[in-house]
């Protein structure tokens, strides 16, 4: 990795309009010849956009101006490339999940409620369950995405 | 329109095959990284982009 003069910077955003910010910004890029070489808007990180710039941001800047950013992020340090390098390459879900934890389901026909786990099939990406409120334990078998950890490991 | 990201080059499009790859697109993405001066941008050497445009950064 060779040394570079680019940083990066965090623009903060509204909630859920992440991605029109990212898109408006990199219109504008291209028309006012602000320098910004990427913008990067991980999944884990709500109302926040990314920007990789080689020269400082000019929030004053006419240019810059998109409706809901809502500013930089101002700060002592700037945020290494280590620190995004971690959002570039993000791990599967479904190494983080582990057989007994309890999960919520966050979507499909089963959505909101809690569940079990019961075996995981990392190949397919795939978890099969068991509903903690249903009275007769049912296996279901959900797409890893489709649950979010609530409790690493039941006793 | 549903947007789509190929499961090879991760490049975000409207078709159902990616037009570098010719492979099949997903609509399973999550994340998005808008690349625009390929040559000067750290991140896109990171990842081995070298055209202009947006990725996501998850398909399956």
């Amino acid at each position: 990795m060779e040394d570079s003069i680019n940083s990066i910077y965090a623009l903060k955003t509204s909630v859920g309009q992440e991605k029109n910010v990212a898109r408006m910004l990199a219109r504008k890029v291209k028309d006012s010849g602000i320098e910004i070489n990427a913008i990067l808007i991980p999944e884990s990180l709500k109302g926040y956009v990314l920007v990789e710039s080689s020269s400082k941001i000019d929030m004053q800047n006419p240019a810059i101006k998109v409706p809901h950013l809502r500013g930089m992020v101002e700060g002592k340090s700037l945020i290494t490339f280590e620190e995004v390098r971690r959002f570039l390459k993000p791990e599967p879900i479904i190494a983080s999940i582990q057989k007994g934890s309890i999960i919520e389901l966050i979507s499909g026909p089963f959505k909101g409620e809690k569940a079990k786990v019961v075996r995981i099939d990392e190949s397919r990406e795939e978890v099969v369950l068991e509903l903690i409120e249903a009275a007769v334990p049912i296996p279901v078998t959900v797409k890893a995405d489709q649950i979010r950890i609530i409790q690493k490991e039941a006793d | 329109m549903t947007i789509k990201a190929c499961t090879k080059c991760n490049r975000i499009t409207n078709d159902e095959r990616c037009p570098v790859c010719d492979l099949p697109s997903s609509t399973n993405w999550s994340g998005l990284l808008i690349i625009i001066d390929p040559d000067k941008s750290d991140i896109a050497s990171e990842l081995n982009i070298n055209i202009p445009g947006e990725y996501a950064l998850r398909v399956r």
